[in-house]
């Protein structure tokens, strides 16, 4: 399936080819969770990557659905 | 370890030696419990009762790095509740090196006197008549104590709304390049240092008599530990050097939690105009600092230098709660616009937040149009020339709700919510409800958790008991000094030994995780929830204003479900 996908933070630096504010079109397997997508775009698990979809946060677990727009972002804990 | 308490009627200055009941207390912990217990809570805030309590953190002035915060309180003009505001900047640091725990203004000047009290490098404080400097800008009034008193010289001053006695005046704090762009700006506590006839304080930086530390050896290895981990963690290591908290735009919107349009909706239209990417890429083009060192001992840098056009400096430190106050809330989508904003409130003196709550209430209200940035401009100019709007608009939010019978006001104990709607992060609802200092979001905030996927932002399971714990531990740290940015690197029981370590060398008392932060975090709230009830309040100010119960937020429509009863158990230690 392919997703969307925007990068924010520190993040949108990290992975090659990506140009904001376009994004990134991901062509993933179906049935793909939160956790694939972050090891497909070599975003490493201790950046503390955040995944929103939809308005709202997913666990590693979640599976992601095709033609969805993704947030990624890094944890923040306040301002 | 002194206090110096400086009588503004008799112009007395008296040095004292810490006496035992404060003894071990400090930022946070010093201003609210000796408030509670030196401060009648049913005395006039802006008159000779109340008392003005300035605390550097117990760490301050040590040299483990980040704890440059200072803590102010006093009874507010604002909530009419005890008040704790902590800023960045050098005092603290300046203030810990000359072995100061507090500084207490007391009683009251004469009417129209104005004073300056001034701390030299050996720590002897005088007051100075200031009769010139009044109603002088705070940039001008720094630029000229640093033409006077040199550059190492710290500033925590009032612009012309704390000289009007406006309950939304903050105090400024001066940073490591002399701009007084750091601010205690909530509760209004400008207000109180302007009724006590007070400008500014001003602090030698170059002091060399700190209290000891009891065990440097183990003090010294806790610190690099500390150090390390805060420059390893991803946040303050990498995230806030490059964006800074302007990096909360993107994620609060994609969640549907930034009020916007004085919080009719979660989303904003062009919030990526505002985003904290777009603020470093447009600081970037045009010269500025993306990332800046703003206060003492830092080593985090997630200030910045907003340029304008052609290179020249508007406003330091162009943060999170100031574009979401002057951008989200009001629908202006422009940072030039909202970066003049933050320079206005920060030169004349009053809190970024209230202010731009306040502006979105009057928008909202129909006195201007949502997205109108010069109509913003104009009405914060006004709280400056001290107009009868501005001076509406200098008292809060719910001042303007009231001159425009508008009921739609986000306060709570009569201080504005900061950027995270209740109504789509209830963890953030429970904390402005219940805390002792009305809607504060540094009295604990949920937002990482819910970024880190263990907490629903949008379901009430568990949410009173992370409120509660979360008010506990950063009670606690506001005792130290800390920046809250560091702080982060610690919050983890495990990653939080090595400051417990560093604060027991330094005062020589062995803490475990029970005293640190659980015991001291408990006892400060306990001071200050007594205060609150022995000044009237009650259960029913620990609430939202009602539209958040009634009125659906998009995109969730979801309304805030946290019932009263839950919010009473919050203090239930």
């Amino acid at each position: 399936m392919k997703i969307k996908v925007k990068l924010y933070g520190t993040l949108r630096h990290r992975v090659a080819g990506y140009h904001s504010p376009q994004g990134l079109e991901v062509e993933i397997p179906d049935e793909a969770t939160a956790k694939d997508l972050l090891d497909t775009l070599k975003i490493p698990g201790h950046r503390g990557a955040v995944f929103i979809m939809e308005g709202r946060i997913l666990n590693a677990d979640d599976k992601l659905r095709h033609g969805a727009l993704l947030d990624v972002f890094e944890t923040i804990h306040g301002g | 370890m002194k206090f110096i308490r400086v009588n503004m009627t008799d112009k007395s200055i008296r040095v004292q030696d810490v006496p035992e009941e404060y003894s071990g207390l400090g930022g946070r912990g010093l201003t609210s419990i000796m408030i509670n217990a030196e401060v009648s809570p049913k005395c006039d805030p802006l008159g000779p009762e109340n008392k003005l309590v300035v605390a550097p953190g117990l760490l301050s002035g040590t040299p483990l790095q980040n704890t440059s915060r200072i803590s102010i309180g006093a009874k507010s003009p604002l909530t009419g509740g005890i008040k704790e505001s902590n800023a960045g900047g050098t005092v603290a640091a300046a203030l810990g090196r000359l072995g100061i725990t507090g500084i207490i203004i007391e009683g009251q000047a004469q009417e129209r006197d104005l004073s300056i009290l001034r701390v030299d490098k050996e720590g002897e404080a005088g007051l100075i008549p200031a009769r010139d400097y009044k109603g002088m800008r705070t940039y001008t009034f720094v630029e000229k104590m640093i033409e006077l008193y040199g550059k190492k010289t710290s500033v925590l001053c009032i612009g012309p709304a704390g000289e009007y006695r406006l309950t939304a005046a903050s105090i400024q704090s001066s940073d490591i390049d002399g701009h007084p762009c750091r601010a205690a700006a909530r509760g209004g506590l400008g207000a109180v240092m302007g009724a006590k006839g007070l400008k500014a304080l001003i602090v030698d930086q170059r002091g060399q008599s700190p209290d000891p530390i009891a065990d440097p050896e183990v003090f010294k290895e806790a610190a690099r530990a500390i150090a390390k981990a805060v420059k390893a963690h991803p946040e303050p290591g990498h995230l806030m050097p490059t964006l800074g908290t302007a990096a909360l735009v993107a994620p609060l919107n994609s969640m549907g939690a930034f009020p916007s349009y004085n919080a009719r909706k979660g989303v904003m239209n062009g919030w990526e105009q505002i985003s904290g990417e777009a603020l470093a890429e447009l600081i970037k083009k045009r010269g500025g600092k993306t990332t800046h060192m703003g206060c003492a001992q830092c080593i985090i840098h997630c200030s910045n230098v907003f340029v304008d056009t052609q290179g020249k400096y508007v406003t330091g430190a162009l943060e999170y709660e100031t574009i979401w106050a002057m951008g989200g809330m009001t629908g202006i989508a422009d940072l030039d616009t909202i970066a003049r904003l933050d320079f206005l409130c920060d030169d004349i003196g009053v809190d970024t937040m209230s202010t731009g709550v306040g502006v979105a209430v009057a928008m909202d209200a129909g006195y201007k149009e949502f997205e109108d940035g010069n109509a913003a401009i104009e009405m914060v100019e006004e709280i400056g020339r001290g107009t009868e709007f501005g001076r509406i608009l200098g008292n809060g939010p719910a001042a303007v709700g009231k001159y425009f019978n508008h009921p739609r006001v986000p306060v709570v104990k009569g201080q504005g919510i900061a950027g995270y709607d209740p109504r789509a992060m209830l963890g953030n609802g429970v904390t402005f409800a219940t805390s002792p200092m009305g809607a504060d979001h540094t009295a604990g905030n949920v937002i990482g958790l819910c970024l880190q996927g263990k907490l629903d932002p949008l379901k009430a399971e568990g949410v009173v008991e992370i409120s509660r714990n979360l008010q506990i531990a950063i009670a606690a740290f506001d005792c130290t000094g800390h920046c809250f940015m560091a702080t982060v690197a610690v919050l983890d029981p495990e990653a939080g030994e090595p400051f417990r370590k560093a604060l027991s060398a330094k005062l020589g008392t062995e803490l475990g995780p029970e005293d640190f932060p659980g015991a001291m975090g408990v006892r400060v709230l306990k001071a200050e929830r007594e205060f609150n009830k022995r000044a009237g309040f009650t259960n029913k100010d620990d609430r939202l204003p009602k539209f958040f119960y009634e009125e659906p937020l998009p995109p969730h429509n979801t309304v805030f479900v946290i019932s009263d009863e839950e919010l009473d158990t919050v203090f239930d230690f």
